[in-house]
């Protein structure tokens, strides 16, 4: 435990090799990007001036805390650099970014931002650029703070700035905050479900929050917005900047789904169902999840706007490879092929296809970038265990769950599955959600199920109801329940007087075998994953779907069996 | 296995309100739960959704559920209820129809809903008690809750912002761990009749089996012992009083229409939210009561 928890908090993670110099033969390419505008340069030179003495000091600190809490095993990450920092010098964020030769990006949304992102680095580094990431997970304020800070120097200033661009995943509640901060170049926003309602509130909590952080937005920052999604691209009006809307145009898309076989109708969550300006409910001409779609008003006559970069076709080609046609404008489409599974990767490759566009980035780049893209930290990853292929599928909210339910199950083959269900603060403590989420949808095509989590009972409970049979469902809560241990003691001492009374009144020998049947049970995550891979046989894969802090304890088992390496390490940071 | 009442197939339509704007919280979580149970002993459970719009005919329903929903929803929500149901659903309730109403559905029976700022929602006013929403600093209810209902236990999770006060009307149980109506008496939920109010989702039914059977039992004596029955002893009459008694619940005193399901997995459920509380009487009493291998302890 002591070790895991030190290899856990070693926060001051290398900085990263300078791997792009020699890719940089680009240079002119990458001099033709447009940069910061030049008036924020001088600000920031003037600032710089004034700050770097205090950036200095705030750096030096954030890193000395940073050790010290490495050091002593305190705090779970890295956000102690940042917050330290900042403690020091409010401003250091904005001191820093400012550095940053080609500014900032954000993204944010419900589901994908992970995933978006990545693919948006990998675009941006085949063009030439330094990209810079925070952490997986470190998207509140401290760990973006962080993650600036421990890349300068203690003379306040970044190392290696130049043709670097930083990439920020951002939580949707933090993003007023961060926009106050770092003034962003481009905002991406991919959709709004409910998520973590006892955190976040209803939707429209959040919606007001978005529109608080642009109103604070420079008009030289772009946002790009899914014209899908009826909420995000409420946020377009009145924004007097350039606004960039992606959209899926191929409606056949909707009829890949093989709902209405069934007698039941597949159950979707609708997040959004009103229309913000007049609050009637939206029609579709073509729905393709949730309410993603092509939505109008009929009372009174809002609609998709048209997007200004489309997925012509789709061709879902096999479970991880699909098959894009991307088009701007009138120009004739390019092909593009998704390496991960699940139509919610359709949108997030278009979001980063987008924001190349918005940086007027070739096709080249954009092509390789995402085909030769690797799944992100449990987002579709991929490990190898004893001859069995484990895929993890992050899922923390019903559309998301429903999403990956559906990439899963939607070729009628049968699965070997372990489902993850927490309840700690960082899934929302509320499970309710998961009586939203159609596992009916899987009932006929699951070869073996396990279930375990912090809320285990309550996931099996689920699945039962959905249909699963009760016997094909392997429960493995986290730890026994005190009352069942009390009460086997109390009842097995109780049987054991009352038999050996009767042994010896019959004169026969005690027999201790004979004991009430208890539900059996093996507990937390580790048996759980034994358990699963037991089921699969050797050559097939297991899927494993789990909530986040589930995913984070998961990987670390993994890590430490030695089947996949430090999640850092693997990842660009 | 089934009590096979007279032989003849029970069935029972349970009317949904508002399925579409009121679904916030996993409500379909006890919708599912009543159709599983019923369906497990052979009563025929038919669900029928009443949007805006539809008029509801209490002789038409034997059960009603209403749900919680986004603040934004709730408001056509609450005129269409006052315009389109209010007179239907009072019927009904005033002839003993068992009705469950979660978190914004509670708010929705109560007399009104005060919002921090802006004109008050009217609701209908079932239950004698009101709710007020005292501002965005006072901080939200929000974590798994665990009350007592009679002699036994109800868990959830509950997560409102605004806080109601009963007048007359009996609440549903007394809170043990959580917060509750307001986070200041104890009580939780409210009782009318067959009215049933609370805020506790997660989803409630699921998790408590014994509350769901409570339900299905009160719907199934009212339609079939509702005439006849001189050796049955009136369900009705018994239920009436409830309110004034709630920590005497009349669950046991009646012959069950219910054949008794396996509910270990239930109880397990219900047991180990208890133990997330650090109620560990509680969970302990639960599962000698209700896991079958425990009962001889």
């Amino acid at each position: 435990m002591r070790r895991n928890s030190m290899r856990k908090q070693q926060p001051s993670q290398p900085i990263p090799p300078d791997t792009d110099h020699s890719q940089q033969t680009n240079q002119s390419d990458a001099a033709s990007l447009p940069t910061v505008p030049a008036e924020a340069h001088q600000e920031s030179a003037e600032k710089r001036q004034r700050g770097s003495a205090r950036a200095g000091m705030a750096v030096i600190a954030g890193r000395t805390a940073g050790a010290l809490s490495r050091r002593l095993h305190i705090g779970g990450g890295t956000s102690i650099i940042g917050v330290v920092a900042q403690r020091v010098y409010p401003d250091i964020v904005a001191h820093l970014a400012t550095e940053l030769e080609h500014g900032s990006i954000m993204v944010t949304g419900t589901n994908g931002k992970t995933t978006t992102s990545s693919f948006i680095a990998a675009i941006l580094r085949d063009d030439g650029l330094r990209v810079w990431r925070n952490r997986e997970g470190s998207n509140l304020v401290g760990g973006v703070a962080s993650s600036l800070v421990i890349r300068a120097q203690p003379n306040g200033h970044l190392r290696r700035s130049g043709a670097a661009i930083s990439i920020l995943e951002v939580d949707e509640a933090a993003l007023p905050k961060l926009v106050r901060a770092i003034p962003p170049r481009i905002v991406v926003f991919t959709n709004l479900f409910r998520d973590q309602l006892d955190r976040y509130g209803e939707v429209d909590s959040v919606v007001n929050k978005w529109k608080i952080a642009i109103a604070q937005l420079p008009a030289s920052t772009t946002l790009i917005l899914n014209a899908d999604d009826p909420t995000i691209t409420q946020l377009g009006e009145n924004f007097p900047g350039r606004i960039i809307y992606y959209g899926i145009d191929d409606i056949q898309l909707e009829a890949a789904e093989p709902a209405e076989t069934d007698t039941e109708k597949r159950y979707q969550v609708l997040d959004t169902r009103t229309c913000a300006h007049c609050g009637a409910e939206y029609e579709y001409s073509a729905r393709f999840y949730s309410h993603m779609g092509h939505y109008y008003c009929p009372s009174c006559g809002k609609r998709r706007p048209t997007p200004d970069i489309r997925i012509s076709r789709v061709e879902m080609e096999s479970f991880d490879r699909i098959r894009l046609q991307i088009a701007t404008g009138e120009e004739a489409a390019h092909e593009i092929i998704v390496p991960l599974p699940g139509l919610y990767n359709i949108y997030n490759a278009l979001a980063a296809a987008a924001v190349a566009h918005a940086m007027k980035i070739g096709w080249d780049a954009v092509t390789t970038g995402i085909e030769q893209s690797k799944p992100v930290f449990g987002r579709g990853e991929r490990i190898q265990v004893e001859g069995r292929t484990i895929r993890l599928l992050l899922a923390k909210n019903p559309t998301g769950f429903n999403e990956v339910l559906r990439t899963l199950f939607s070729d009628n083959s049968s699965r070997h599955i372990l489902f993850i269900l927490n309840d700690n603060i960082a899934d929302g403590q509320d499970i309710s959600w998961i009586w939203d989420v159609d596992f009916e949808r899987a009932v006929h095509h699951i070869e073996t199920l396990v279930v375990s989590g912090t809320r285990a009972f309550d996931l099996a409970l689920r699945m039962q109801y959905a249909g699963v049979d009760e016997q094909k469902i392997m429960v493995v809560p986290p730890t026994p329940l005190k009352a069942l241990k009390t009460l086997h003691t109390t009842h097995s001492r109780q049987q054991k007087k009352l038999h050996i009374r009767r042994a010896k009144k019959d004169n026969v020998e005690y027999n201790t075998q004979e004991n009430i049947k208890l539900p059996e049970y093996v507990y937390g995550i580790k048996n759980a994953l034994d358990g699963a891979l037991q089921k699969t046989p050797v050559g097939e894969t297991l899927f494993i779907v789990p909530t986040y802090t589930a995913l984070l304890e998961l990987h670390r088992e993994l890590e430490q069996r030695g089947f996949t390496s430090r999640y850092w390490e693997g990842r660009d940071a | 296995m089934i009590s096979d009442y007279r032989s003849q197939k029970l069935s029972l339509t349970l009317g949904h309100l508002y399925p579409d704007q009121l679904n916030l919280y996993g409500d379909r979580g006890n919708i599912l739960t009543l159709q599983r149970r019923c369906q497990l002993r052979g009563i025929e459970l038919r669900v029928v959704g009443l949007g805006v719009g539809d008029a509801l005919a209490p002789d038409e329903y034997d059960l009603l559920f209403i749900g919680g929903g986004q603040d934004k929803e709730q408001a056509p929500v609450a005129q269409d209820l006052h315009e389109m149901k209010g007179i239907g659903m009072w019927a009904a309730i005033e002839d003993d129809m068992p009705v469950l109403a979660v978190c914004g559905g509670f708010q929705l029976l109560a007399h009104y809903y005060r919002p921090a700022e802006g004109p008050d929602m009217r609701g209908l006013g079932v239950f004698d008690a009101w709710t007020e929403h005292k501002g965005s600093q006072v901080p939200r209810c929000i974590g798994d809750i665990a009350i007592r209902w009679g002699d036994q236990t109800l868990v959830g999770f509950e997560n409102h912002g605004g806080r109601t006060y009963l007048g007359t009307a009996q609440p549903l149980g007394r809170v043990i761990k959580g917060h509750g109506n307001n986070a200041e008496d104890h009580t939780e939920g409210a009782i009318y009749r067959n009215a049933f109010g609370t805020y506790l989702h997660g989803s409630l039914l699921p998790k408590n089996p014994h509350f769901a059977d409570y339900l299905l039992e009160l719907a199934l004596q009212r339609k079939y012992n509702h005439a006849e029955s001189e050796n049955v002893p009136s369900f009705n009459s018994v239920a009436t009083e409830h309110g004034s008694t709630v920590l005497e619940l009349p669950r046991t005193s009646l012959p069950s229409l219910l054949a008794p399901l396996d509910d270990t997995l239930e109880w397990e459920a219900h047991a180990s939210l208890l133990e997330r509380l650090g109620l560990y009487t509680e969970a302990a009493s639960v599962l000698r009561a209700h896991i079958d291998s425990f009962r001889l302890v």
